[in-house]
């Protein structure tokens, strides 16, 4: 039953998004316009700074994700259907993954276009760890959406809640970003570190198990009012 | 204000005077002299605001599972008690900081955590401010993942290579410096106890207000 | 009024010129090898007493000023409800 209404949300979702693919371009363009400004302003003489591109490849993807986020759930509250999936009697633990799920697959989306675009500006061999390079991007990416995914929702009903969003949003998340930048970074060495990536990877896998617990203990009271 | 408020804070008052003679009579430190000093109320504040984070943490989870505004009121009192101790940490901190390691700051695991600590409580403050109706909630649910933090940033210096003095530096203090400190410590629980009454009779004579209004106007 | 407005910009232009100018040092004498010490004399050392005032000063006026807040706040909300109270009780809402 819980994974059913996973799917159901997250099918809802996708097929909503597809339809019309707002969420997903505009996203997507943000975080391309992100990373150019970066390079406009980092680039000196034609040369990137060395260790630049990890930083500037999750500052993108953070950026990117809040604005999804809030675009996310600002598409729910127009269309009352929040209310609806509340009101469905479905468990809400389960409408959180689902909406976890769908704002993960439009983040990894982006990535797919961002981490071609940002080796190519800065000229760093982030293929050189394919598979290393999307686990750590997976785990990020959902540790950072599943703290994004609930207070977007919560925040749907209040004031202020688009400069809310990443105020609230950022602190607590800096210490996956952090992780993720010294990760991604870790993989960009010529000689790459075995146990610093699997140290980091560690930390990753602990933040997104404590951050999905607290999410789904806490999104049933957040949600009801 | 309950009966306690008036001796207790008496009684703070006094420590508050005594401080400074402790503070003066203890021995310096070897190797940073005459800055460590700054020790005898940077402690005191730090385990203060983590405290704080913890009692905002707490009164957040029973708020939130048990709608009592009563957690609520504690809760908000206690976060704004977070980033007062969090920005005289934050500053005595650097102000120490400047002459023992050459830098004002250092982007270790506990300073980082610590400043990131401090933004929530910060963000939390905002949120009651400007969320409008329903920002308890949505408050009490950020105070909970801010206190998830806390233990994080107690244990931190002890696991990762950082130059900020380690946690084992507390139990091995000699008696002429742990005195001050923990005399100076417990002043400022006191006082801590002060502002977190003072600032929660706010929240409840703010209620008594919004009833009367109600009241009135029905 | 166009002469003025030149007049004033050339005379700013120039002191401003005249300025930097003068206020160039010679350039420093360059320096052939580092020579290292093991501590440094005391004139160069950072004075800790500042800090240390600083600092105490520091936590007495934060502590200071949210009493002070917290107060002011209580105040203004005490007389909000002393003021409906009084209107309350005299009848009217």
């Amino acid at each position: 039953m819980f994974t059913r209404v996973v799917w159901l949300v997250l099918r809802k979702d996708l097929t909503v998004e597809v339809r019309s693919l707002e969420i997903a371009y505009t996203t997507l363009f943000f975080a391309v316009s992100c990373v150019l400004v970066f390079a406009f302003a980092l680039v000196r003489e034609g040369r990137a700074p060395e260790d630049g591109a990890a930083g500037i490849l999750w500052i993108a993807i953070a950026f990117a994700g809040t604005l999804a986020l809030g675009r996310a759930f600002e598409r729910e509250r127009q269309s009352e259907t929040l209310r609806a999936l509340l009101l469905a009697p479905a468990a809400r633990p389960a409408i959180y993954v689902g909406k976890l799920l769908g704002i993960v697959a439009l983040l990894l989306a982006c990535e797919v276009v961002l981490v071609p675009l940002v080796a190519l500006l800065f000229q760093a061999p982030l293929f050189a760890q394919p598979v290393w390079l999307a686990v750590v991007l997976l785990a990020g990416t959902i540790g950072f959406a599943a703290v994004g995914t609930l207070f977007a929702a919560m925040l749907v009903r209040a004031r202020s809640r688009d400069v809310l969003l990443p105020v609230l949003l950022y602190p607590i998340t800096v210490p996956v970003i952090i992780a993720g930048v010294r990760a991604t970074s870790t993989l960009l060495q010529p000689e790459v570190d075995m146990a610093g990536i699997r140290f980091w990877l560690a930390l990753l896998g602990c933040f997104d198990v404590v951050f999905v617990t607290l999410a789904l203990w806490t999104f049933e009271p957040l949600m009801t009012d | 204000m309950p009966k306690w408020f008036v001796p207790v804070a008496i009684v703070c008052g006094l420590m508050f005077a005594a401080a400074p003679l402790l503070i003066a009579n203890a021995p310096y430190e070897s190797t940073m002299g005459l800055v460590q000093k700054i020790f005898y109320v940077h402690l005191p504040s730090a385990l203060i605001f983590l405290i704080s984070a913890i009692v905002c943490g707490i009164a957040s989870v029973r708020f939130l599972f048990g709608g009592n505004p009563r957690h609520d009121r504690l809760a908000w009192a206690a976060a704004e008690l977070v980033v007062l101790f969090g920005i005289v940490t934050l500053v005595t901190g650097p102000l120490w900081a400047r002459k023992a390691w050459g830098v004002w700051w250092q982007w270790d695991v506990r300073l980082t955590a610590s400043l990131m600590g401090w933004m929530v409580g910060v963000a939390y403050l905002l949120l009651r401010k400007y969320g409008g109706p329903g920002s308890d909630k949505l408050a009490a649910g950020l105070a909970l993942f801010g206190m998830a933090n806390v233990p994080f940033i107690y244990i931190s210096v002890n696991y990762w290579r950082t130059i900020h003095p380690t946690t084992n530096v507390l139990p091995t203090l000699p008696v002429s410096m742990g005195l001050p400190v923990w005399f100076t410590f417990a002043t400022f629980f006191l006082l801590f106890l002060l502002l977190l009454k003072m600032r929660v009779r706010l929240e409840e004579q703010r209620a008594r207000l919004d009833a009367l209004y109600l009241s009135a106007d029905a | 009024m166009i002469m003025k407005r030149l007049l004033v910009a050339i005379v700013t232009a120039g002191s401003l010129l005249g300025v930097t100018v003068s206020t160039q040092q010679p350039p420093p004498q360059q320096q052939e090898e580092f020579v290292p010490i093991d501590q440094l004399p005391p004139q160069d050392q950072l004075p800790a007493a500042p800090l240390l005032i600083a600092a105490y000063s520091f936590v007495v006026l934060a502590l200071f000023a949210y009493v002070l807040s917290v107060a002011r706040r209580l105040s203004v909300v005490q007389r909000e409800l002393d003021r409906l109270q009084a209107d309350t009780r005299r009848g009217r809402t």
